[in-house]
Parts: structure tokens; C-alpha cells; sequence
């Protein structure tokens, strides 16, 4: 024996969306009523969708690009500041260095570090923030732009630097030649096939 | 609204922005400012808060490209991120207005003047702000009830009474039939 009632407007919405129980399939296929609401749920969601869209009264384009210009900035400071602990850490290195004798790598370590700074300054002196990028130059300054921060990551460690002295230098090394890729791909525009 | 932006000029898109291209990021915001202001309206009170949720999306977007998996759509993520914005208004606000159940159904309350006939624009705009944001996540986005109940901090079943409840109001105030 069928139950005597009609589906519930839950049961109904559920049944439009495709997820119906068993019950409220039977039952709306045998009843006109609940067929009509049924019919009538998908008429309103159907209507919803038709509704225009909204135009925003004001452009705000010309106030987010401006906040967005500055938080760019800001975080360019705090990367800078994090350079400056891991120039920290690893003239901290230098003196632990020294005090336990001449290391061969201090040679190899001081040019890593000179060639870096070096070429940061070209870096910036091309205000990369300024420039536009074609889409697959854009791709390849972001991937550079990764690698950086994950070297910058590594010089801020100072644990993994007690453990491994001798990887400090070829840190340095890395970015500075991640900075120099960086200023070919700014100054070229060329097509980057990888480091 | 399905992505009008191929994926790969998303991706392409996205990658400029996240070098630091701002025409790139331009060019987003022209694809995406109709849609997201459309959906701020749908969920907020009035055209200054959907401005303000406009201006918020728009600002995350530019922190958070990196968080866009990029074998997704680009306005998936985008209009999760307007839906948050917006939806975080009601709980800055502590806005307490779901109505009793029972004098909801019942008809219009004491002094409510209803019209016989609303068409569906008036209609929606007369739900209440959360049983809007309810139906049009749902019917309009495509959105899940476990999806809007995350959005919102509410349960399923929570969502689901919700969407039943507004559309018992719409066909009480729209009538047999529907006007667009």
C-alpha cells in the first residue's frame, strides 16, 4: 500500500537535483501534484540562471591595483630583510670558520656571496615589478622566482648549515646564478629552456 | 556561469600576474569583475557591501595565485574565494536573522504588505540574506549543500531545510508561475 501523502519540499528539491529517494521517484510518477511542483522547482531554477548580471556602479580596478602594488612592495622589503639573516648566518659561519683554522671553501664562499649581491643589483636596478611578460616569459620568471625562494629558504636554515658548511657556498652560487637568469629573461625577453 | 577563459590562457594569465605583470592581472579582473560582483549582490545587502566583496576577492586573488592548482577552473577558485568574502560579512556582523520557522509558512507577518504577484527579482531580493545566499549558491552556482554548509559554517541538513524553506517563500510569492 502506497503512503497518502505528498513529497515534501525537501524530497522534491532532492528529486530535481538527482538525488531522490526511491519513495518520492515512485510517488511523483503517479502524482500529479507533486509532478507540477516538481516542474515547477526546475522552472525556478531555471529562471535564477536567466537573471542578468550586475555591472559594479564604479571601476575598481585603479584602487586594487594600487593596494596590490603595495603589498607587493612591502613583501619585497621582508624578502630583503630575509637576505639580510642569511647574510647573518653566514658570516656567522666566517668567524666559526676562522676560529677553527683556514677552510678552503671561504675563498669559494666570499665570490658566491659578491657575484649574488652583484647581481641582485642588476636585477633590480631593471624594476622587474614594472615590466610586462608575454605568457611563457611570465612562466619561466615565475619558476625561477621559486627556485630563488626555495635557495633563500636553505641559506635561512642555519641548522641544515651546521650540518653541511660546505653547501653554503654552493647555495650562493645557485643564486646567483638564478638572479642572472632572471636579468637575461627581463633584459631579453628570450625564450628560457631551462637551467 | 561556466569559465570563459580557456585554461590555458589562465594559466598563462596567472603565470604573468604572479611575475608581477599588472596588465596581466588587469586582464583578470575584467574577465571576472562582472561575475564575482553579481554573486557579491546575490549574497550581500546592498551594492556598497558587494563593491567592498569585489575589492576583497580581487586583493586575495593577487596574493593567492600560487594557490591555484592550475588543472582546475580558474573561476571555480575565484568564486570560492568571492563566496568566502562574502559570507565572512555575516559573521563579522553577527546578523541573526533566520525567522521562526512556523510564522514564515504561515503567511506575511503583522503589518508585512506583500504584493499578490512579486516577479523573481523582487522576490529574491526579499529573502532573507542567507536563505538568498542559500538558494543561489545552490540553484545558480552549483554548489553542494555539503559545500555551502562548509561555506557557512552550518550543517547540511542546515543548508537543505534552508533551500526548501526560501523555495516554499518564492512559490507563495510568485505565484502558480514564475516571471523573470
Amino acid at each position: 500500500m502506497s503512503e497518502q501523502r505528498h513529497g515534501t519540499g525537501e524530497e522534491l528539491l532532492a528529486l530535481r537535483d538527482g538525488e531522490g529517494s526511491a519513495w518520492v521517484r515512485e510517488h511523483v510518477s503517479a502524482c500529479a501534484v507533486c509532478a507540477a511542483e516538481l516542474e515547477r522547482l526546475e522552472q525556478v531554477r531555471s529562471q535564477l540562471r536567466a537573471l542578468p548580471v550586475f555591472a559594479p556602479p564604479r571601476d575598481r580596478w585603479p584602487v586594487i591595483e594600487q593596494a596590490a602594488r603595495q603589498e607587493r612592495r612591502r613583501r619585497r622589503v621582508s624578502w630583503s630583510a630575509g637576505l639580510v639573516a642569511a647574510a647573518a648566518v653566514v658570516v656567522l659561519g666566517f668567524v666559526v670558520l676562522r676560529h677553527s683554522g683556514p677552510a678552503p671553501q671561504d675563498t669559494a664562499l666570499s665570490q658566491a656571496m659578491a657575484e649574488s649581491a652583484a647581481m641582485e643589483q642588476v636585477f633590480r636596478s631593471l624594476q622587474p615589478d614594472e615590466r610586462a611578460l608575454t605568457g611563457k616569459t611570465a612562466g619561466v620568471v615565475v619558476d625561477l622566482e621559486d627556485r630563488l625562494a626555495q635557495v633563500d629558504a636553505a641559506l635561512n636554515d642555519p641548522a641544515a648549515q651546521r650540518a653541511d658548511p660546505g653547501r653554503v657556498a654552493e647555495l650562493w652560487k645557485q643564486r646567483a646564478g638564478l638572479l642572472s637568469a632572471l636579468v637575461d629573461v627581463h633584459e631579453t625577453r628570450a625564450t628560457y629552456a631551462g637551467l | 556561469m561556466t569559465d570563459t577563459l580557456p585554461l590555458a590562457e589562465a594559466k598563462s594569465l596567472v603565470a604573468r600576474a604572479r611575475a608581477g605583470d599588472f596588465a596581466a592581472l588587469e586582464r583578470l579582473y575584467r574577465t571576472y569583475e562582472r561575475p564575482v560582483y553579481t554573486l557579491a549582490r546575490r549574497l550581500t545587502k546592498s551594492a556598497e557591501d558587494a563593491e567592498d566583496v569585489l575589492q576583497e576577492t580581487f586583493l586575495e586573488v593577487c596574493r593567492s595565485l600560487r594557490q591555484w592548482r592550475a588543472e582546475g577552473s580558474l573561476w571555480g577558485w575565484i568564486r570560492t574565494i568571492a563566496a568566502s568574502k562574502a559570507l565572512m560579512r555575516y559573521r563579522r556582523e553577527k546578523l541573526r536573522e533566520w525567522e521562526p520557522l512556523e510564522e514564515e509558512l504561515g503567511g506575511a507577518g503583522v503589518g508585512e504588505d506583500v504584493p499578490l504577484r512579486m516577479d523573481l527579482e523582487a522576490a529574491l531580493a526579499r529573502l532573507p540574506e542567507r536563505s538568498r545566499a542559500v538558494v543561489w549558491l545552490h540553484d545558480v552556482e552549483g554548489y553542494t549543500h555539503e559545500e555551502i554548509a562548509e561555506l557557512m559554517g552550518m550543517t547540511t541538513s542546515f543548508s537543505k531545510s534552508q533551500l526548501a524553506r526560501a523555495h516554499e517563500r518564492l512559490r507563495r510569492w510568485l505565484g502558480a508561475g514564475v516571471e523573470a
